[in-house]
């Protein structure tokens, strides 16, 4: 017994040691970034070695006063707007597909997940042009609504990673529920979807991430540099604007970071955590 | 039993039969769209002011953070009150997709741009040629500014911006570790100069020679140019040409005083801070980041008066005919760097032409370029006012003049890959172990710089 | 063909105007939707489909010059339009068969006697056993717009000369295959094909392992029970992922220059600045290349394994336990086949965005040419040649010819990788 308990805080102290390294190396580079920004000349490029000789605030300041060439709050809410409404609306088309496609058999339904599968391969800078021509005609250039739509159209296209986890929720669940006389869309709300948090968690956040890290699409779609995005913003900035880079990049870790603080419980209240007993 | 078959079939045929014709009546269509042959591309320009409009302008980044675009925007509209027109900032992306958004009608009105995108768009013909005679300052401006925009269309020239100012790079350096005057007069001296430095452990003239818009200007000194027939002729791709290779001795010369940081764009990244703290003396570049300096020079310690007193901007040095830098008294000759014309375009999207006339003509008067002189620290292309900034600005007219600063192509696209490959192989080699070295004879460098100019010549050719 | 043989008088009044048949019966509600739809769809082809079609055909008859007034005719937003007309044309006969099939229905259902399903009916059902139906469409919809009709565009591009100084307002043609025989004839272009895509499947491999092994690792880390505050240890990872990729390579780039804060390290201890990203170091920019990409795809697949984890049945786990199964023995023939099971399709699709990862090289990088390579470097991925052939060069429909390629045998690959596993063939192995 003795034994068994030596050998337990051994592996104790080894995972604490690998979950050390591992933060440290997750974190480094963000903190170098981070220090970049609050460095008193605002650039990693007059670091001496790793670190910054001096420290300011500076960066910070001027990324949310000095806003007549480069209006970063406005960035920020309209990044916010653009991802809060397209996670949501994203997220529900994806898990609504990933459902059906697991849960009904139903004529054309292989072909359909062959076609999705292959559709993403496409190298997708190519079909700019077109999503660009598109949009005019929609009249959604200049427009966050457009953005919304093409990155809630998009989202379905990745419903696989989401099947596979309905997939492994055991059928045997929602057929005693269909003998009770529920309906197929009562099993989804009030069986599947509480089941489903973790993977719902998992699809919100990366959409929600991805309108702050893409600048292709929104350079693409709008004009005024009032409605930028803040991928958008920071790369129109100068080479000269390092440290309003850095600070504004840090800035966009916040939400999503915030975000995942709030949805991390959700993330591991699966079936195990034994809501269901089968 | 057949009929039965053939009556639900009719109807069916019946209805794809009037799909048919609808889809078929897209093909009627009046063609009867064609040129008038007396038509003239100045034909928009009646000279009668567009009234109650708003322009929209799109300027370069620095005029707005520097704030001459709001005085240039208030000067304007306070004079043309009075006609309705209002100029506003187009509030866009420095970097315009013409081609893209113009058709569209998200473009600007007007729009200030370097030569060498003005002329891009002028292939699709985005920008309107503008009637020259009739802008004010067309009589103050050398033929070879004008000539950065001209474009020959079926034997007609026709000119698309009015120019405004002429980049081309200069020398930066600090004056207090300046010991005499000629240090900057020649490369020999300054490679010299940088010599020594480096044996006190500090550095004389940086620069990533990876740069290709500043490393290109050594291969042009010595003969080498970008396309034959004045960089018309694209199947001629001269950089290898006329001797050009003894540019490419200079550059690795240069490199040798450096150190492995010019191999990529370490320094042109770190110069600002680097110049401050007197560890590089000097560097190479256009005068937009002059602020940068002053910036800097402030972070250690100056005041505003005594950075701006500190930071010495010169012309390119001379180059040496040999292409030895080490040569003592050598018979020196101007660089040929490259560089451009900036300046006002139209679009051809625009509803109000004339009205954006105007606001060329205006933004090109004297005391506009005299005011953006000012605030930018800007070359004016208007002799009138070059005359009166002294010494500098009439160098570097005349540079343009006397084809010292080429101006750059418009086709640039295919070369800036193949040339920066070649210029990191090239500044790479000085540090390079001693039987490694690929460049120490003068014909390694003129094969290298075929063999450039072979990739260049592919990439636009091959795939034509 | 039965429906043709037997079907009555008012549901070839539906063919002739959808939603007649359906009236005829008395379902009003589907009737006149129907007809609204047909009424639209005629519509819009008189007054723009039937133009837009034309224009995909001609692409384009007059050609514009902005200098003197005249739009003249864009061919590429004709392609576009012209491909959008024809998706409405296919949905409207879609429709129209629906409609066939739905007074055909009701005509069987009286014939027996019943009275044809009314609107209720029809919303019951389409909430329960063909909620399929109700809730794909909205995402057939957006995803032929926005995904289908321009991968179709790309791939019509490449039988078009559009590129060079073939862009608008000059009149793009149609020109069949002749962009593939220039593309499959020029010598100096399979050498190079082949090199970059024998990188790239290893990099793909490769990239897609670290990644993924990485991220289920890291989950299976911190779901070990001795580990307290798991919340806060995930968000180390979840820090990285916080920051925008294009930023953190940017960041990266630098640590690895000649200047950068490793080298200054190497130089103050003495040693020789190293050319991380050089010119010539190919086997160490690929390698930074790949240590990166897996720094920044790690977090995504960990919190995506995560969740996976939470539904896995931890009855299994304390039986095996008892059986005296060891933590090896656990993950491969227990965790590593349900998670596997789960996420082919995810490794699937990372093997793809690795394949095609333009970001990781284009900005750790930039842009070389190499020895021995047709203008391209040797850390670029095909779609990176891809970019400078068809963008920086303007190639449109050369690009386009490759990309097709490039397409072709990622898809046939893909597919049937996807086909052979178990999450295709053996979907209902845990339910």
């Amino acid at each position: 017994m003795k034994n068994h308990r030596v050998r337990k805080s051994i592996d104790a102290g080894i995972t604490y040691f690998i979950l050390l390294v591992v933060s440290l190396i997750f974190s480094f580079p963000v903190l170098w970034l981070l220090l970049a920004s609050f460095s008193k000349t605002g650039s990693i490029y007059s670091f001496d070695g790793f670190f910054p000789a001096e420290y300011s605030l500076d960066s910070f300041r001027r990324l949310f006063t000095d806003t007549v060439l480069y209006n970063y709050p406005q960035w920020f809410k309209n990044t916010l707007f653009i991802a809060v409404l397209s996670s949501l609306i994203g997220t529900i088309l994806v898990i609504m597909t990933a459902y059906t496609i697991s849960r009904f058999r139903f004529r054309g339904r292989k072909m359909l997940m062959k076609i999705t599968l292959v559709l993403g391969m496409f190298p997708s800078f190519m079909a700019m042009t077109a999503v660009y021509i598109l949009m005019t005609h929609f009249n959604l250039i200049n427009q966050h609504w457009g953005l919304v739509l093409i990155y809630s159209a998009a989202a379905p296209v990745g419903y696989m990673v989401q099947k596979g986890f309905f997939d492994t929720i055991p059928g045997s669940i929602d057929e005693a529920a269909r003998i009770d006389g529920a309906s197929s869309f009562t099993i989804f709300r009030k069986i599947i979807f509480p089941l489903s948090a973790p993977i719902i968690v998992y699809t919100g956040l990366t959409l929600f991430a991805w309108p702050w890290s893409d600048f292709i699409l929104p350079r693409l779609l709008l004009k005024d540099r009032d409605l930028y995005t803040v991928a958008v913003g920071l790369m129109s900035l100068g080479d000269d604007e390092f440290a309003r880079f850095s600070a504004g990049a840090m800035f966009i870790a916040i939400p999503i970071i915030i975000l995942y603080f709030c949805l991390a419980r959700f993330l591991i209240s699966g079936l195990s955590s034994g809501a269901v007993k089968e | 039993m057949k009929k039965r078959i053939i009556i639900p079939l009719a109807v069916i045929m019946a209805h794809f039969l009037v799909i048919t014709g609808i889809i078929a009546g897209g093909f009627t269509r009046d063609e009867s769209v064609s040129l008038d042959k007396d038509a003239q591309a100045s034909d928009r320009f009646t000279g009668i002011l567009e009234r109650d409009i708003t322009l929209r302008v799109l300027e370069n980044d620095t005029a707005l953070r520097q704030g001459y675009f709001e005085e240039l925007l208030n000067a304007f509209n306070a004079e043309y009150e009075q006609y309705g027109i209002r100029a506003v900032d187009a509030n866009m992306d420095q970097y315009l997709d013409l081609e893209n958004d113009g058709p569209f009608g998200f473009g600007p009105d007007v729009l200030y741009q370097a030569n060498d995108r003005i002329m891009r768009y002028a292939l699709g013909r985005h920008v309107q040629p503008l009637p020259i005679e009739q802008l004010d300052c067309y009589p103050h401006i050398e033929q070879k500014a004008w000539d950065a925009y001209k474009m020959t269309v079926s034997g007609q020239d026709y000119y698309l911006a009015a120019p405004v100012n002429i980049q081309g790079p200069f020398l930066f350096y600090r004056k207090s570790l300046l010991p005499s005057p000629d240090i900057i007069e020649s490369w020999n001296a300054l490679y010299k100069f940088s010599q020594e430095r480096r044996e006190e452990g500090k550095f004389g003239y940086m620069k990533s020679l990876i740069d290709v818009y500043y490393s290109i200007g050594f291969l042009f000194s010595y003969g080498g140019y970008m396309y034959g027939d004045n960089n018309t002729n694209m199947e001629d791709i001269g950089l290898a040409r006329n001797g050009a290779e003894r540019g490419a001795g200079v550059l690795r010369q240069l490199a040798s005083v450096m150190d492995e940081r010019c191999i990529d764009f370490t320094i042109t990244q770190i110069s600002y801070s680097q110049f401050a703290n007197g560890n590089f003396f000097a560097t190479m570049t256009t005068p937009d980041v002059y602020t940068l300096f002053v910036d800097e020079l402030m972070a250690v310690g100056f005041t505003r008066e005594e950075a701006v007193a500190e930071i010495g901007i010169a012309d390119v040095p001379k180059l040496p005919k040999s292409g030895d830098l080490s040569e003592e008294n050598p018979e020196l000759m101007p660089s040929r760097m490259m560089g451009g014309v900036n300046g006002y375009a139209i679009s051809s999207y625009t509803k109000y032409p004339n009205a954006a006339l105007a606001f060329v003509n205006f933004a090109t008067s004297y005391d506009m370029v005299m005011l953006r002189n000012e605030i930018l620290g800007i070359i004016p292309a208007r002799k009138d006012a070059a005359e009166n900034l002294g010494e500098l600005a009439q160098t570097i007219n005349n540079h343009l003049v006397e084809g010292n600063i080429v101006v750059m192509p418009s086709l640039m696209g295919q070369v800036w890959t193949p040339a920066e490959t070649f210029f990191t192989d090239l500044a790479n080699d000085p540090f390079r172990r001693d039987g490694d070295r690929k460049f120490t004879t003068l014909e390694s460098k003129r094969l290298a710089l075929e063999r450039l100019s072979g990739q260049i010549y592919d990439a636009i050719h091959t795939l034509k | 063909m039965s429906l043709l043989k037997n079907c009555n008088a008012y549901v070839i009044a539906s063919m002739l105007l959808m939603g007649a048949g359906q009236i005829l019966y008395g379902q009003w509600v589907k009737g006149l939707l129907y007809l609204a739809l047909q009424v639209t769809g005629i519509i819009f082809f008189i007054n723009y489909g039937a133009a837009m079609i034309a224009g995909f055909i001609t692409l384009g008859t007059v050609e514009g010059n902005a200098w003197y007034g005249i739009d003249g005719d864009n061919s590429v937003t004709m392609l576009i339009t012209g491909l959008f007309a024809i998706i409405i044309l296919i949905m409207y006969f879609v429709l129209y068969v629906s409609n066939i099939k739905s007074a055909y229905e009701s005509q069987k259902l009286a014939a027996s006697g019943k009275k044809p399903q009314g609107i209720i009916e029809d919303i019951k059902e389409l909430a329960d056993k063909k909620l399929y139906k109700t809730v794909l469409l909205v995402p057939i919809i957006g995803v032929c717009i926005f995904s289908v009709l321009p991968i179709v565009f790309m791939i019509l591009v490449a039988f078009t000369n559009f590129g060079g100084d073939t862009v608008p307002p000059a009149l793009v043609d149609w020109t069949g295959f002749e962009s593939f025989k220039r593309v499959l004839t020029l010598g100096t272009f399979a050498p190079t094909f082949i090199k970059i895509f024998g990188w790239n499947i290893l990099w793909a491999v490769l990239a897609t392992a670290f990644g993924y092994l990485g991220g289920l690792g890291l989950a299976l880390l911190f779901n070990k029970k001795c580990v307290k505050g798991k919340v806060f240890w995930r968000a180390f990872p979840i820090l990285a992922y916080a920051v925008p990729g294009f930023i953190s390579l940017i960041g990266f780039r630098f640590m690895f220059a000649a200047g950068g804060p490793i080298n200054q390290m190497i130089v103050n201890n003495g040693g020789d600045v190293i050319l991380f990203l050089g010119l010539n170091s190919t086997w160490l920019s690929r390698g930074i290349g790949l240590l990166v990409n897996t720094w920044l795809t790690v977090p995504t697949s960990m919190l995506l394994a995560t969740g996976i984890l939470a539904n896995m049945n931890k009855d299994t786990f304390e039986a095996a336990e008892i059986d005296g199964a060891g933590p090896v023995r656990q993950f491969v023939s227990l965790t590593l086949p349900f998670v596997l099971f789960a996420t082919t399709p995810v490794l699937i699709t990372n093997f793809m965005l690795n394949f095609n990862n333009f970001g990781i090289f284009f900005f750790l990088r930039g842009g070389f040419i190499s020895e021995g390579y047709f203008l391209a470097s040797d850390t670029d991925l095909l779609i990176n040649w891809l970019f400078r052939l068809s963008i920086d060069n303007n190639y449109y429909s050369i690009g386009a010819v490759i990309s097709l390629i490039i397409f072709l045998i990622t898809s046939i690959v893909s597919l049937d990788v996807y086909l052979r596993s178990d999450a295709y063939k053996k979907e209902d192995i845990y339910r």
